[in-house]
C-alpha cells in the first residue's frame, strides 16, 4: 500500500488533465463527465466559439449544460501560434479528446503519431459519426440520421407509420458516454502498464453510428442467430406499455410475472382476475381484449394514482412525467439529484448533478466557462467579453 | 507484467486482473457486466437458479435457458455460477469469492441485498476495498426507492419518453433503450471508481438511479431549458423546427425509408438538382430556409413523389456523394450486411472450442468502440452454472466435494407461475 498518494482529494480523477477540442453534443458531454469527476479539462475553442454557444434559431442553454466545469481558451489552430499552444498543452495531457470530421486534426498536424511524439503515453479519444475509416467515413448526418444509419430509428414509432427520430438526442449523447467509458478504460489499462515506456496511451475511434447499435444489440444478435426482423409496434408482451389517463399517460406493466396473480387485483376486474391469465402466453393470446379493459380502467384515474395503486400490490407501473414536473420530481428533490449553478447569462439555475452517486468521491460542478474565460492564466491574448455576458431570459 | 512489445499490448485488455460478483438480472445490469466482461474483466454471474433471469426465457425443457438469444448476447465473455443464496453453504462460497473480487454489482431493490447478508457493510468485511454498484430503478433512498421498474417505467417517469411523438398532442413513444444507458452508464461508474482505487486502494459504495442516470445523460438540457424559460419545444415527429425539409420519406419497397436533412441554401440547390427539379431552386415557396420551414407540406410532397421511386441504399449513397446529409432508416437485416460496418469489421466472431454447439450465433455483435492497444474477444455465454466446479477450484481452490452444484431438479423460471 506504500505506494498510494496519502493525500489524496476526494475527486475520483484528481490529477488527469484533458486537452478538449470537442464541440456540440457527443464530446462535450464526455468532458463534461470528466470534470464533474475532478479532471482539469481544458477546452480549447475557435476564435468565435463552440457553435453551441449560438446555436441556429435556439439558444446556448445547451452549451451551459454540456461544459460544466471546464476552462476555456481560445485558439486559431489555423496559425502555426495557435498549433505550438496547443501542442505545448498537450504535452503534459493525459487525454485528448476531439470530435472534429475525420482527418481535421492530422491536418492541423494534430495527428495521434505526431502528438505521441511529445508525450509517448497520451489518451487520444476521437468521436465521427462514422468512425476514422470506413466508405461513410465522410457521411455527413445530424441526429436523425444517426438514428436511421444505426437501426435505432426502425424500432420507434406505429407500424403503421414512418419510424420515428427519437426527442432527446440520442445517439450523440450516448456516444459521448460511450467515450467516456472508452477514456477511463484506457486510463486503466494505462495504469497498470509501465509510464513512459511509450505502450500504454492508446488511440480511441468511437463511431457514433456503431455506439448506437448497442441500444438495439438485442434485435441484431436475434437476426443473427435467428434471422428474426422484429417489426416497431406494441411491446410482445401484455400488458406492457402506456394507457391514457385523466391527466395524462400511465404505464401498466405485467411483471414481474410472479405477482401478476396477486397484483391483479388493481384492475378490480373479474374478467382480467380469471387464472388462464395467471400464465403470459394467455394475457398475449387476449391482448385486445385486455387493453380495452385497462383503458376504459385508466380513463377514469389520475397517473400517480395508477402508479402507486400498481407499485403497492408488486407490479412495476408507471407513468410519463412531463419535463416540469421532472424538475419537481419528489423523488429528485428527496435524492437531491439538481445542483444549483449560476452563470452570469442566466442566474442560479438547477443543474442535473450527479450521473451516479459515489460515496468517496462525489460528483461536484461549476458553471460553464466564458469564452477565453481562462486565456489569461494561459498566456493567451485574445480577448472576448461584449457578446458574451448577456442574459437569456 | 508483459514488458511489452506492440503485440503484447494487443493482447491486453484495459480491465485484465479485474474479478466482477454479477448479481444483476434482466438488462440493465447485466449489459453493465457484458462491457466489463468485454473489455477484459473476469465476470462471474451469481445465478439463482429457482428463479432464473428474466433473459434465460420460460422454458426448461431441453435446457432450452440455455440458448436463448437475448441472454447469449447481453451474457458474452461471461461465467456462470449457480447458487441458492437461501443456504449457509451456497452463501459461503460467495462470501469467499467476494474475499476474492473487486467489484460487486446488484441491481435488485435496496432491501434484497441487505436480507442477503451481501449489502456493502457486509461485503467490505469480506474485502475492506471492495467497489459495490448498486443500481436500483430509483436510488437507494427516496420515497421511490423500494419501487421496481422495467425500461419502459424509467423512460416515462424521467420524462424522457414525453419528448417523442408524431405530433405535439400525439401519443409518446418509447425510444426503447434505457436499459442499455443505464448499462453503460454502470460500467463508467465502475471504471471511475477503479481509477481512484487504483491511485488510492479504496473501493467504495455506488448509488446509481436508473430514474437520474438516463436522465443525465439525455435529457439533462432540457430540463435546464425548462427550468430558465419555463418551457420546451413540443415534439413534431421528423421534423425540425430549425431546417427544411427535416423528415423521413417513404422508398420502393415494403416499410423502406430514407432520412434527410437540407441544412444550407447550397445543399438546397444541390438537392433540387438531384430531385432532376432544378426549377425548384428558384420557386419563392422554397427559396430560403425559412420559405421552406413555412411550405413544409408542399415540399414533403414534391419528395415523397421522387423518393418512393427509389432504393433507400442506393439513395443514401448518391445524395452523400453529393453533399447530400442522407441516411436509410436501417433494418437490422441492413446492418449485418452494410459495406461500411463490413469494412471496419464491426461484427466478430465467437471464439469456441472444437464441438462446442451452445453458442446461438457465431457471427456476433461487435464493441461500441475500438481500442487500438487492447484485445477484442468475444466468447459465448456460460450455460447455467457451468462453472460452479473451475471457479470453486481455481479461484477458491476448494476440493470438489466442497462446490456446490447445480441440482437441475430444481431449476425455475422467472414466468412461472407461483
Amino acid at each position: 500500500m506504500g505506494a498510494y498518494n496519502v493525500n489524496e482529494s476526494n475527486k475520483a480523477l484528481d490529477g488527469i488533465k484533458i486537452i478538449d477540442f470537442t464541440h456540440f453534443v457527443a464530446g462535450p458531454y464526455c468532458t463534461k463527465l470528466f470534470a464533474g469527476f475532478g479532471a482539469t479539462v481544458i477546452k480549447i475553442e475557435k476564435l468565435e466559439g463552440d457553435a453551441q454557444r449560438n446555436e441556429l434559431h435556439g439558444s446556448n442553454i445547451s452549451f451551459l449544460w454540456l461544459n460544466t466545469g471546464k476552462e476555456s481558451i481560445t485558439l486559431d489552430l489555423k496559425t502555426r501560434w495557435g498549433r505550438e499552444k496547443a501542442k505545448s498543452l498537450i504535452a503534459d495531457a493525459d487525454l485528448v479528446v476531439e470530435n472534429f470530421s475525420p482527418g481535421v486534426m492530422y491536418r492541423l498536424g494534430l495527428g495521434f503519431e505526431e502528438l505521441k511524439k511529445n508525450n509517448p503515453d497520451l489518451i487520444m479519444v476521437s468521436i465521427s459519426n462514422f468512425g476514422q475509416t470506413g466508405p461513410y467515413r465522410d457521411y455527413k448526418a445530424e441526429e436523425i440520421q444517426l438514428g436511421a444509419i444505426s437501426g435505432l430509428m426502425d424500432n420507434t414509432g406505429d407500424a403503421d407509420r414512418e419510424p420515428l427520430t427519437s426527442g432527446p438526442k440520442l445517439n450523440q449523447y450516448t456516444a459521448g458516454l460511450h467515450a467516456y467509458l472508452a477514456a477511463m478504460l484506457a486510463l486503466q489499462q494505462r495504469g497498470q502498464g509501465e509510464a513512459g515506456r511509450g505502450e500504454t496511451g492508446q488511440l480511441i475511434d468511437i463511431s457514433i453510428m456503431e455506439s448506437s447499435m448497442e441500444l438495439i444489440e438485442n434485435r441484431i444478435h436475434g437476426f443473427l442467430a435467428e434471422g428474426t426482423l422484429a417489426k416497431r409496434g406494441p411491446h410482445l408482451f401484455a400488458p406492457w406499455g402506456n394507457y391514457a389517463c385523466k391527466d395524462g399517460y400511465a404505464t401498466v406493466i405485467g411483471a414481474p410475472f410472479r405477482h401478476w396473480a396477486t397484483g391483479v387485483s388493481v384492475f378490480e376486474s373479474p374478467e382480467l382476475g380469471q387464472e388462464k391469465y395467471f400464465q403470459l402466453h394467455n394475457r398475449i393470446e387476449d391482448r385486445k381484449s385486455i387493453d380495452e379493459i385497462i383503458k376504459t380502467w385508466a380513463s377514469k384515474k389520475e397517473k400517480k394514482e395508477i402508479f402507486k395503486s400498481g407499485q403497492e400490490n408488486g407490479l412495476s407501473f408507471g407513468y410519463v412525467e412531463t419535463l416540469s414536473e421532472v424538475n419537481h420530481s419528489v423523488q429528485h428533490h428527496s435524492r437531491q439529484f439538481f445542483e444549483t449553478i449560476s452563470h452570469p447569462m442566466s442566474g442560479p439555475q438547477p443543474y442535473c448533478g450527479a450521473p451516479f452517486k459515489m460515496s468517496a468521491t462525489p460528483w461536484k460542478s461549476f458553471k460553464a466557462p466564458l469564452l477565453g474565460e481562462q486565456n489569461k492564466k494561459f498566456g493567451i491574448s485574445y480577448r472576448h467579453q461584449d457578446h458574451e455576458v448577456e442574459v437569456l431570459i | 507484467m508483459s514488458k511489452g512489445n506492440d503485440q503484447d499490448h494487443r493482447n491486453r485488455a484495459p480491465l485484465e486482473g479485474v474479478r466482477v460478483i454479477d448479481m444483476t438480472h434482466s438488462w440493465a445490469g447485466p449489459h453493465c457486466t457484458r462491457l466489463l466482461a468485454d473489455y477484459g474483466a473476469e465476470v462471474i454471474r451469481i445465478e439463482y437458479p429457482q428463479r432464473m433471469c428474466f433473459f434465460r426465457g420460460g422454458k426448461v425443457d431441453n435446457k432450452a435457458y440455455d440458448k436463448q438469444t437475448s441472454w447469449q448476447q447481453i451474457n458474452r465473455n461471461k461465467y456462470s455460477v449457480a447458487l441458492d443464496l437461501n443456504n449457509e453453504i451456497d452463501s459461503q462460497m460467495l462470501r469467499d469469492l467476494v474475499a476474492q473480487s473487486d467489484v460487486f454489482i446488484s441491481n435488485s431493490r435496496p432491501h434484497v441485498m441487505r436480507q442477503l447478508g451481501f449489502d456493502y457493510k457486509s461485503l467490505k468485511s469480506y474485502r475492506p476495498e471492495i467497489i459495490m454498484l448498486s443500481m436500483t430503478a430509483f436510488g437507494e433512498t427516496g420515497p421511490f426507492a423500494n419501487y421496481c421498474a422495467y425500461g419502459a417505467v424509467m423512460e416515462g417517469v424521467s420524462g424522457i419518453q414525453s419528448l417523442t411523438a408524431y405530433e405535439p398532442e400525439g401519443v409518446p413513444q418509447r425510444i426503447r433503450e434505457m436499459d442499455v444507458t443505464n448499462g453503460i452508464g454502470g460500467a463508467a461508474a465502475v471504471v471511475t471508481a477503479l481509477y481512484y482505487r487504483q491511485r488510492t486502494g479504496r473501493g467504495q459504495f455506488i448509488d446509481l438511479s436508473q430514474m437520474e442516470l438516463p436522465t443525465h445523460a439525455l435529457i439533462g438540457e432540457q430540463l435546464l431549458q425548462v427550468a430558465i424559460k419555463g418551457e420546451h419545444d413540443a415534439p413534431i415527429g421528423n421534423r425540425s423546427n430549425k431546417i427544411a425539409p427535416h423528415g423521413c420519406y417513404p422508398c420502393s419497397g415494403e416499410d423502406s425509408w430514407i432520412t434527410i436533412a437540407i441544412r444550407t441554401n447550397t445543399e438546397w440547390l444541390v438537392f433540387c438538382d438531384m430531385l432532376g427539379q432544378k426549377h425548384l431552386a428558384s420557386d419563392s415557396r422554397f427559396r430560403s430556409n425559412k420559405n421552406r420551414l413555412e411550405n413544409q407540406d408542399q415540399l414533403t410532397n414534391i419528395i415523397i413523389a421522387w423518393s418512393q421511386e427509389q432504393n433507400n441504399q442506393t439513395l443514401q449513397n448518391q445524395l452523400q456523394t453529393g453533399g447530400i446529409c442522407a441516411t436509410a432508416v436501417n433494418t437490422v437485416a441492413d446492418l449485418v450486411n452494410d459495406p461500411h460496418l463490413k469494412a471496419r469489421q464491426y461484427f466478430m466472431q465467437i471464439e469456441s472450442e472444437a464441438n462446442d454447439s451452445n453458442a446461438t450465433a457465431q457471427k456476433m455483435v461487435g464493441l461500441p468502440f475500438r481500442m487500438n492497444n487492447t484485445r477484442r474477444t468475444v466468447k459465448r455465454a456460460p450455460q447455467l452454472g457451468e462453472h460452479n466446479q473451475c471457479i470453486g477450484k481455481q479461484v477458491l481452490r476448494r476440493k470438489e466435494a466442497d462446490i456446490p452444484l447445480l441440482n437441475e431438479s430444481t431449476v425455475g423460471t422467472a414466468y412461472d407461475v407461483y
